[in-house]
């Protein structure tokens, strides 16, 4: 089939063994690739209860058909596996060029199972795969990891690996591959540090076979010119990155500040898209991608990639620091250690707010730079208070008897809008399959941006439906794998097009949006089996008190054909072909 | 915030005029008015017939800002108009006849005798939407004339009021329904008598 390698790597650590396993076009068609891939397998392969740090819980990286083609925004990868954070089922997925070099050694997916006793490099060579020591490399930041492999390896490899962070195993710890991407949330870092996977290298030669390269090409000049046109892929971030939220976000009353006290804040306009905008040194942008977002500043001396809005405000406005020096520093801390920015800026937050109310003796003032700083090394060497924001917010906060002070939903803390201004992004977090997270609906884009189109931030009609399109739409996107600030302009139509040149497979939007629910689906019952009750659809109290979730949660499972208590119907099971899904990648 | 209502009354009574006009539908047009150094302009997106408070966005207009995000994809050509001319007002419509005719001629030269005094002739430029090309051509050409047309996409016209910028759209597109009937006149074989000053 085009589009696809029609392959999936197996690697055992333990037994250093190695397996590849053909992947039937039923298993394809029905789950695409990326995110509903690596879904899939993990439904068909793992026990929902295993304990994500133990050898039996795998990491999947997965790409889609779309990577390595000249789709537009398309050279992305998915990592998959059960989160140490979370404990649901997670994916996070990164831009750059390592997706595309899977794909140009011969694959669509490298699962990593086992441990190892002791640390190592998996090598993916155009096909040939070998496992050797990372000792030399175990300890280092990441940054310092990638140069070390690409001078020992070659530069034409594409890494992916951890930090000091995902050594030691801290629930919220992050993947780098190359210097500007990361796999941010979910704690898959860690999964990787409990494997003593330092990093996974890969190159290769081949060329991802396209049916109709002449249509493809016709439909990406239709994209590049819809996304040129599109104020925000076409001018905002090209200019501003993702920076140029901040005062968008602040003006619509949503910016959450001091671990979610306020909802807006006035030292905003200091973190501006239009402040930052000085001291960028560089612009960049992944491969194949008209946007291009990307760049790196440098400011005070520190030079860090990005930061990107998530970044800015965890550790920025949630903290009550607007000390650009201390902001950048702390933010490339967070890259080099290997710690998600938005993880360790909430718990930060959470933190301060615990010493505010006198709930810890340690005096941490909002705003402190310094101690922010001291916080993040803390955490990562799991010293002193660092021992405490190790675990992340929702259990730190569980231990010092505060739990309402954790501003988390299934224990990842929530991004930088305000779920009590928007009430579509407040369900879209209350009934996010990872938790707390911005990107499973992005109501953001409909309820602030106005992209397609400007809707009531506070009303409750239509939010459960949105939800869900949303939901379903951005599953499939992930699955293509396509950037979902492409997807911002790139709908469901166009998309199905590119997928249809890229296979030769006829799909329809109709196609793609029911693959996104059977993908949505799948994790839902992936999380129940995983022992994730229903009751976690919810949102921290603080927050609760000022959203009508419950009205809205009751259309939502309605509308989603589950029962009233959040199980999916086995007729709507029936319609996904979800009933009995157990098999189908032949080994 | 008290001009930002200012501008909002006048883009929602100039939105449904021209949406009653016919010469916008959906989230088609946009409106903007400067204020200093800076404009209010239409939301990306928004529809012309209906504009709420949060449709009309501030931004500058000597540098762009995170606020351009969600301003009309017309921004830059708003923004350029007012780099280059003293207009106060810029509006843009998806006028029907005006579109037509523009794919047939370089310029529309009305024939009644009140558009041919006020407008003269309206350039036709070309241009990609939203393009700092389209920008330009429009601006500069807003330089010399009240309005302009863009083949197969609508009119800009600009000046100092609002209400003047809706007045001269409306002799654009009413002259380019004038040359459309008259066309069709002379199609159907009636004789075209050039009118006489006596």
């Amino acid at each position: 089939m085009k589009g696809w390698m029609g392959s999936l790597l197996e690697v055992d650590l333990e037994s250093k063994s190695t397996k590849t396993i053909e992947l039937s076009r039923e298993v394809l068609l029905k789950y695409v690739g990326g995110r509903g891939l690596g879904v899939y397998y993990m439904n068909a392969k793992i026990d929902p209860k295993v304990n994500p740090l133990s050898k039996e819980n795998p990491i999947i990286f997965a790409t889609g058909p779309l990577t390595g083609t000249i789709a537009p925004s398309s050279s992305r990868c998915t990592a998959i596996s059960k989160s140490p954070l979370t404990k649901t089922i997670f994916d996070s997925n990164a831009g750059g060029n390592f997706g595309n070099a899977i794909k140009q050694a011969g694959l669509d997916a490298i699962v990593v199972k086992g441990r190892s006793s002791r640390p190592v490099i998996l090598i993916i060579d155009d096909g040939e795969v070998s496992i050797e020591s990372g000792d030399g490399y175990w300890g280092m930041k990441t940054s310092e990891t990638i140069k070390a492999l690409k001078k020992d390896y070659g530069r034409e490899f594409e890494i992916a690996c951890i930090g000091p962070a995902g050594e030691n195993g801290i629930y919220f710890a992050n993947i780098r591959c190359s210097h500007e991407n990361f796999f941010g949330r979910g704690g898959l870092g860690a999964v990787m540090g409990s494997k003593n996977l330092k990093a996974i290298i890969v190159r290769g030669n081949r060329k991802v076979e396209v049916h109709d390269q002449e249509e493809l090409i016709k439909l990406m000049r239709k994209c590049i010119d819809r996304l040129k046109i599109n104020p925000l892929t076409g001018k905002a971030l090209p200019r501003f990155g993702t920076r140029f939220l901040t005062k968008i976000i602040n003006n619509s009353n949503a910016l959450p500040a001091l671990n979610f006290k306020l909802r807006s804040w006035n030292k905003a306009n200091e973190l501006s898209g239009e402040v930052f905008r000085q001291y960028i040194i560089s612009r960049s942008s992944c491969p194949g991608c008209p946007i291009a977002c990307k760049n790196t500043t440098k400011i005070n001396g520190v030079e860090v990639h990005g930061p990107e809005y998530e970044s800015v405000w965890a550790l920025g406005v949630n903290c009550g620091l607007s000390s650009l020096k201390h902001l950048a520093e702390a933010i490339r801390l967070c890259d080099e250690l290997g710690l998600d920015t938005i993880s360790m800026g909430g718990a930060i937050a959470c933190l301060m707010e615990m010493s505010e109310r006198g709930v810890i003796e340690e005096k941490i003032e909002w705003g402190s730079g310094e101690a922010i700083i001291k916080l993040i090394k803390c955490t990562v060497q799991r010293k002193g208070l660092g021992k405490l924001l190790s675990l992340g917010s929702a259990r730190m906060a569980e231990k010092l008897g505060r739990k309402e002070l954790s501003m988390t939903v299934k224990r990842l803390e929530l991004p930088a809008y305000d779920p009590r201004e928007l009430f579509g992004m407040a369900l879209a977090y209350a009934t996010s399959n990872r938790g707390g997270c911005h990107l499973r609906a992005y109501m953001t884009s409909m309820e602030v941006l106005g992209l397609p189109i400007l809707i009531d931030k506070k009303t409750i009609i239509g939010k459960a439906e949105l939800v869900a399109v949303n939901q379903n739409f951005l599953a499939i996107v992930d699955s293509l794998i396509t950037c979902k600030f492409a997807a911002l302009e790139l709908d469901d139509e166009i998309l199905s097009h590119i997928l249809s040149s890229v296979t030769g497979i006829k799909f329809d939007r109709g196609m793609l949006m029911k693959i996104g629910e059977r993908i949505w689906n799948l994790e839902r019952m992936f999380n129940l089996k995983a022992g994730i009750s229903p009751e976690e659809d919810t949102l921290p109290s603080r927050l609760l008190k000022e959203v009508p979730l419950k009205e809205m949660l009751e259309a939502y499972y309605q509308i989603r054909g589950w029962d009233r208590n959040g199980i999916p119907l086995k007729s709507k099971l029936e319609e996904l072909q979800l009933l009995g899904e157990m098999t189908g990648i032949e080994g | 915030m008290k001009a930002r209502n200012e501008a909002w009354k006048i883009f929602r009574l100039y939105g449904r005029k021209l949406t009653e006009k016919g010469y916008v539908a959906g989230h088609g047009g946009n409106l903007s008015i400067r204020f200093g150094n800076k404009m209010f302009i239409t939301r990306h997106g928004c529809t012309l017939e209906d504009v709420k408070l949060e449709d009309v966005i501030e931004i500058e207009i000597e540098s762009e800002t995170s606020f351009d995000a969600i301003s009309s994809t017309e921004t830059v050509v708003h923004r350029e108009i007012y780099r280059q001319t003293q207009n106060l007002a810029v509006m843009h419509a998806h006028t029907p006849y005006a579109i037509a005719i523009s794919f047939f001629t370089e310029t529309l030269k009305p024939i009644d005798a009140e558009a041919r005094h006020i407008l003269r002739e309206v350039p036709i430029v070309e241009g990609r939407a939203g393009s700092k090309e389209l920008a330009m051509r429009v601006a500069s050409a807003l330089k010399e004339h009240h309005a302009v047309i863009v083949r197969g996409h609508g009119t800009f016209a600009a000046s100092q009021t609002m209400e003047l910028a809706y007045r001269l759209l409306c002799m654009v597109e009413k002259s380019a329904q004038q040359i459309y009937l008259t066309e069709i006149l002379k199609k159907l074989g009636l004789k075209f008598i050039e009118p006489r000053e006596i």
